[in-house]
């Protein structure tokens, strides 16, 4: 099937692959669950890619004015004589295709409208600071402890990479979780990678370090009883933002 | 076992004994307060591997023994208990608590599996509790709490033939007090103790009313441990590993630029104005003959000075502080007037730090030794 051929309806989130600004002095009326009524103003219509329309005002940081979210179908209506006498040049409607809910939105004058293709998002990058601590404790594996030597990053066992495995200023070998937020996880994580290590006789005994830049009272508990040693690390100070001169020493 | 003991007595000695218990265990009977009853009386103790409390009270022991009770709930229990004798008995493994019209029945924990509390050298020092226990609260406010470098969030004592010195630090000020000790027997003639801070700071309010506190350092296992002791009631504590930063070479040796002030009245101050600050934001202090001036730049909102008397020997000076540090130096020199002495700096880029002492009258440096060395900011024009 030819699909660039095939002209039968589709729903809003089938047809749009862009993402559509519209700036527009419109009133916005939301009916179902619950209703509400926004009177004539210049807003922001934000029509995503993934069908959900969002009315947004000058204000309110990230939240919307009024939205539906998807699965939806907009369609468009030539306003009713009533209407066109009161200035409307079009009516967009929004039904929620799960539900009986709708967004009717009564567009007076179209200011802006352009539309974009975003492509596929590559997420929020938590682990980019994950990743530059990893980087940032092996450059200063001594914040860990005076004589702790470097071994390797992404240390490779069976089950997966230990993120630092170092060595104590006795030379016995130490296994390092680095997590942004330390939780029971993380905790769990190393424990399993600590038992692999430990079968392991060149390397044997190996201890445990759990470091994150902040730890979650359960996670530090459970490390304590496990024997594995809890790290605070300052990301700030390890990549410079700190100033040493605001302290003694 | 069977004993009837007096109930504020009884609820004391459990308070103090679950006090040092940490909030989570994994080790639920390491939650338990341990009692034993002898014809001597009976004993309460806790014991985490690190912290150890123990204390001996009077009570009339009908039947010995043993036993092992959840100390939270034994300790919530005895603190509201009537006013009436405490009558504490055990079948298998209930423990039974009357009291008055009061009555509870809870279960024991399994009294052979709870660790056995460390062993004390008997070689003990003495200082003097309520100077501890000054000392203590004067000190513990340096130390760190951020558990990044372990050994800061400790209090040094560094013990030498009369003098215990207490030093603390979290990198931006530093804190120090001597005080008398005798060595007594403890055979001691110099050694330092790093003990954590929040453990000292109990020290400190248990015992400070005891008259005099019996130290004493013992190793066992790789492990070093100290005891406190006053009234029939013992502390240890695992000490820190670790080495403490040298953090006596930042003081001065002298200093010949100095500002004395009503310890009040400039504590007052520091309060009113920093309420416009936003928060981490330093407050600016300008000593000249006339007085010190405080300055919160604070926001485009709202801005704040205030001008009060202050004695100055040596150069005007301007430095920038950040208030809660500057009122934790201030509220423990436990004087009428604080004598604030500003040392030069080399770095351009680092001011030189300010040291806070204790000063009995305007003109006579007080009597204790605290000295508390604070880092300013960096001026901002």
């Amino acid at each position: 099937m030819n699909l660039a051929q095939d002209d039968s309806p589709r729903t809003f989130s089938e047809y749009r692959r862009t993402v559509r600004l519209v700036i527009a002095k419109c009133s916005v009326d939301y009916a179902g669950r619950l209703s509400a009524h926004l009177p004539l103003a210049t807003r922001l219509l934000l029509l995503k890619a993934d069908g959900s329309v969002l009315v947004h005002s000058d204000a309110l940081s990230y939240k919307p004015l009024n939205w539906m979210s998807p699965p939806c179908v907009l369609s468009t209506l030539e306003p009713e004589a009533e209407q066109s006498d009161a200035g409307v040049t079009e009516i967009w409607k929004v039904a929620h295709t799960k539900s009986a809910d709708m967004l009717i939105v009564s567009i007076h004058e179209i200011l802006h409208d352009s539309s974009h293709e975003l492509g596929v998002d590559p997420g929020l990058q938590k682990d980019g600071v994950e990743a530059h601590l990893q980087k940032l404790l092996a450059e200063h594996i001594d914040i860990l402890g005076e004589g702790y030597r470097l071994v390797r990053r992404e240390y490779m066992t069976a089950i997966g990479p230990v993120d630092i495995l170092a060595t104590d200023e006795k030379g016995a070998s130490v296994a390092v979780e680095l997590k942004r937020r330390g939780d029971i996880d993380g905790v769990e994580q190393l424990t399993r990678y600590l038992e692999l290590m430990n079968r392991d006789p060149l390397l044997a005994p190996v201890t445990g370090i759990f470091a994150a830049q902040e730890i979650k009272p359960q996670a530090r508990t459970l490390a304590k009883d496990r024997g594995i040693r809890c790290v605070l690390l300052d990301y700030d100070e390890m990549r410079g933002l700190d100033d040493p001169n605001m302290r003694l020493f | 076992m069977k004993f009837q003991v007096n109930r504020d007595v009884f609820s004391e000695a459990v308070s103090f004994a679950v006090k040092l218990l940490p909030q989570r265990t994994t080790l639920p009977i390491l939650s338990g307060v341990l009692i034993e009853a002898t014809d001597e009386g009976l004993t309460l103790s806790s014991f985490d591997y690190e912290v150890s409390a123990r204390t001996q009270i009077l009570a009339e022991v009908e039947e010995p023994g043993r036993v092992l009770v959840s100390g939270k709930l034994l300790a919530d229990i005895a603190s509201r208990l009537p006013n009436a004798p405490v009558r504490f008995s055990t079948e298998d493994n209930k423990i039974t608590v009357a009291c008055g019209t009061g009555h509870f029945t809870l279960s024991s924990m399994p009294v052979e599996e709870y660790p056995s509390l460390p062993q004390i050298s008997d070689k003990v020092g003495t200082l003097k509790a309520d100077l501890f226990a000054a000392a203590i609260s004067q000190v513990a406010v340096a130390a760190s709490r951020d558990d990044v470098t372990p050994v800061i969030t400790g209090v040094q004592l560094e013990v030498s033939e009369n003098n215990i010195s207490l030093v603390a630090t979290d990198r931006y000020r530093v804190a120090v007090r001597d005080i008398e000790w005798d060595a007594g027997a403890s055979g001691v003639e110099a050694a330092t103790a790093l003990v954590p801070a929040k453990t000292l700071v109990e020290v400190g309010k248990t015992f400070g009313n005891s008259g005099e506190i019996s130290v004493a350092i013992t190793s066992s296992d790789e492990r070093e441990l100290i005891a406190f002791q006053a009234d029939k009631k013992t502390v240890t504590s695992l000490l820190i590993k670790g080495n403490f930063p040298p953090v006596r070479r930042l003081f001065p040796e002298t200093v010949d630029n100095f500002a004395v002030m009503n310890t009040g009245e400039l504590i007052e101050a520091v309060r009113r104005v920093s309420l416009v600050l936003e928060r981490e934001a330093a407050l600016r202090f300008t000593f000249t003959t006339e007085g010190v001036t405080l300055e919160a730049i604070g926001s485009e909102q709202a801005q704040a000075s205030e001008t009060i008397d202050a004695f100055l020997t040596g150069d005007d000076t301007v430095v920038s502080l950040k208030p809660q540090f500057l009122i934790d130096g201030l509220s423990s020199v436990h004087s009428e007037f604080v004598r604030i002495s500003f040392t030069k700096t080399e770095n351009p880029n680092k001011p030189g730090p300010v040291l806070i002492t204790s000063q009995s009258s305007k003109d006579q440096p007080g009597s204790d030794n605290y000295k508390y060395l604070l880092q300013p900011n960096l001026l901002l024009r």
